[in-house]
């Protein structure tokens, strides 16, 4: 039996969950699939659920947290006795899946890029040493394993699944939520999103990201920020691209006065193809690029948006 | 869960009455989890099959120095002691010297080579933290060499403890809870945590100190308890290879006509990438 813990909006599936979906019916092998809906509105959220698997567990628990969600999926996890449990890839449920693993005694298999079985054991591919190193991993059931984004094709419809609703004993609240800064993403979202317009400190000052957000809105992509800029306060973190930030694999990634330190480049080197506007023709992100201008981003940058614009007209 | 030793830890007050260094006049004791990695310039080269770490500069993974330096300014305010925890191959001992250097007071040092998936490490340390029954224990927010985020959790889960994860600011609320600031997927969180518990670094939490002279000097005569062990991995790591994307590099001089170089750009992107 396989498990897979389908993230959601609290009204509709977000595409890693179908991304899941597919990864959990590729191991075919192990046997059937069930499926858990946990947090808030999980009942309305089955309903989509159940046209993907045949068996849907909701767990209705309230906001999220990293205790409640491993408790939620270590007792849909034992209902259902499944030996892998897959949960699209993101810092939450890096989180929550680690504490899972525990729970399990099973082994933790992270950000995979892809997963295969031959009955007994899970093999991986994922990412190692800053997104440098390509790596192979194995690990003998029982396994828990999270799905990189935009690794697998979103999975298909099938069938009519029953929805069953589990009671989970809620651990005790050690942590209280006193405030949340939530960021609202206008737009494409920056991990999905097929071009990326990052802007670096050398733009100088957060009213120059105007122009990023222009030409981002003229490619149809997302406005990435480095870490500089985020520490100066000019982008929020949600933007932030890199070791700290969000991991990206666009076709075209245009970074605009970024120098390219190796903790950026682990969150971009994986992009078809990488842009770079600098002054200075010595800064390393020069080193990765496919395309590059060495010139001024003050004087480069507007007449990029002209060009772009004229190509859409 | 690891067994619970002679104390309740579930109970903050229970705990600190049990805790052997109040004895001594200690009162709060802040652990930081250290790993070596490799150089962030490093040159990583694959020797059969494996990155080969030969001839690599390893350093304090860049994230756990964010924790090193935290535990070390909760101890220069709060009083107590700041002790830094390293499970790794004894080459390990150059990054606890780094911490000792920085003003950790003590290490303890479990060797053991080769690799250790997360929740193994988890595993093991949970048994040398419980022993040392710290008020806090920080830990790098993902690994530079094995790009794990799961330690942190995955010991406060072996502790029966709560996490804090990417966290870029923390207080202490006396000795039973911290306010702490981190990061989410998307935006922040201000939450009160009991302790004793568990927080990974982020990138502005703290601008981690240089070791000084003296520093470094004192750093020789500190306690490392080196307690050896030999640890199974529950993951195997079957292959590693090195596929960077050769880039083809064409750079054009955009300095003496911008405009130019601008829509050169935009047209090798557009016809030639076909990626706009
Ligand atoms: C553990 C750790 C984790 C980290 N994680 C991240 C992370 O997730 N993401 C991240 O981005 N960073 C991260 N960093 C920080 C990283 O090392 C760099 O400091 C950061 O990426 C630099 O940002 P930047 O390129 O905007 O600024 P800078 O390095 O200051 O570069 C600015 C660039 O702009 C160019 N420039 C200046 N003026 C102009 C102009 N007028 N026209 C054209 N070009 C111009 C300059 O030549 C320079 O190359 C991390 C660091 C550590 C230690």
């Amino acid at each position: 039996m396989i498990l897979v813990v389908l993230d959601h909006d609290t009204t509709r599936l977000r595409k890693g969950a179908l991304e899941a979906v597919s990864r959990a019916r590729q191991l075919a092998a192990l046997g059937a699939i069930a499926g858990l809906v946990v947090g808030e509105n999980t009942s309305a959220v089955a309903e989509e659920a159940r046209k993907y698997v045949p068996t849907v567990y909701t767990a209705e628990v309230g906001g999220y947290t990293p205790e409640r969600w491993a408790a939620a999926a270590y007792a849909a996890a034992q209902k259902s006795g499944a030996q892998v449990v897959v949960a699209p890839s993101s810092r939450q449920s890096r989180t929550w899946t680690a504490r899972l693993a525990l729970k399990m005694g099973a082994a933790l298999l992270e950000d995979t890029l892809e997963t295969a079985t031959d009955g007994s054991k899970i093999t991986a591919t994922r990412y190692s040493f800053l997104n440098r190193v390509t790596e192979k991993q194995a690990a003998s059931l029982p396994v828990v394993f999270t799905a990189k984004p935009n690794t697998t094709p979103v999975a298909e419809p099938q069938g009519d699944g029953m929805i069953e609703a589990l009671t989970v004993e809620q651990p005790a609240a050690q942590v209280e939520v006193l405030e949340r800064m939530s960021e609202q993403k206008k737009g494409v979202s920056l991990s999905e999103a097929t071009v990326v317009v990052t802007g670096g400190r050398g733009l100088g000052s957060p009213e120059a990201f105007a122009g990023v957000e222009a030409l981002a809105n003229s490619l149809g992509g997302a406005v990435g920020a480095t870490r500089a800029v985020v520490d100066a306060g000019w982008r929020p973190y949600g933007e932030q691209v890199g070791q700290t930030g969000k991991t990206v694999q666009p076709s075209a990634y245009i970074a605009l006065a970024v120098s390219g330190a190796v903790q950026h480049q682990a969150g971009m080197n994986k992009s078809k193809y990488i842009v770079a506007v600098n002054k200075d023709a010595e800064a390393p992100i020069f080193k990765v690029a496919d395309y590059g201008i060495v010139g001024d981003v003050h004087q480069v940058l507007p007449a990029m948006l002209e060009a772009a614009k004229k190509l859409k007209d | 869960m690891v067994a619970l030793k002679s104390h309740n830890m579930d109970d903050p007050e229970d705990w600190h009455k049990a805790s052997p260094y109040k004895m001594k006049g200690w009162e709060m004791k802040f652990i930081a989890i250290l790993r070596q990695v490799p150089e962030n310039e490093a040159r990583l080269k694959v020797e059969g099959g494996k990155v080969g770490l030969n001839g690599v500069t390893m350093v304090l993974d860049g994230m756990d120095e964010w924790g090193v330096e935290e535990v070390i300014r909760l101890k220069e305010a709060h009083g107590g002691e700041a002790v830094v925890v390293a499970l790794g191959p004894e080459r390990s001992e150059e990054a606890i010297r780094t911490a000792l250097a920085m003003g950790a007071d003590r290490a303890v040092h479990l060797v053991s080579e080769g690799y250790i998936d997360p929740i193994t490490q988890a595993q093991t340390l949970a048994e040398t933290v419980l022993e040392e029954a710290p008020t806090l224990v920080f830990t790098g927010g993902q690994q530079a060499d094995w790009d794990s985020q799961a330690l942190g959790p995955a010991l406060a889960e072996a502790l029966g403890w709560p996490s804090v994860t990417w966290t870029t600011k923390v207080e202490l609320e006396g000795q039973t809870h911290a306010k702490a600031k981190h990061d989410l997927d998307e935006g922040q969180e201000i939450v009160r945590v009991s302790l004793p518990a568990v927080f990974t670094s982020q990138q502005g939490l703290n601008e981690p100190r240089y070791p000084t002279l003296p520093g470094i000097m004192k750093a020789k005569k500190k306690e490392i308890r080196k307690i050896p062990l030999s640890v199974s991995s529950k993951v195997e790591v079957l292959e590693q290879t090195i596929q960077e994307r050769s880039r083809l590099n064409k750079v054009i001089d955009g300095t003496k006509d911008p405009v130019a170089a601008a829509n050169e750009l935009v047209k090798l992107l557009h016809e030639e990438a076909k990626v706009i």
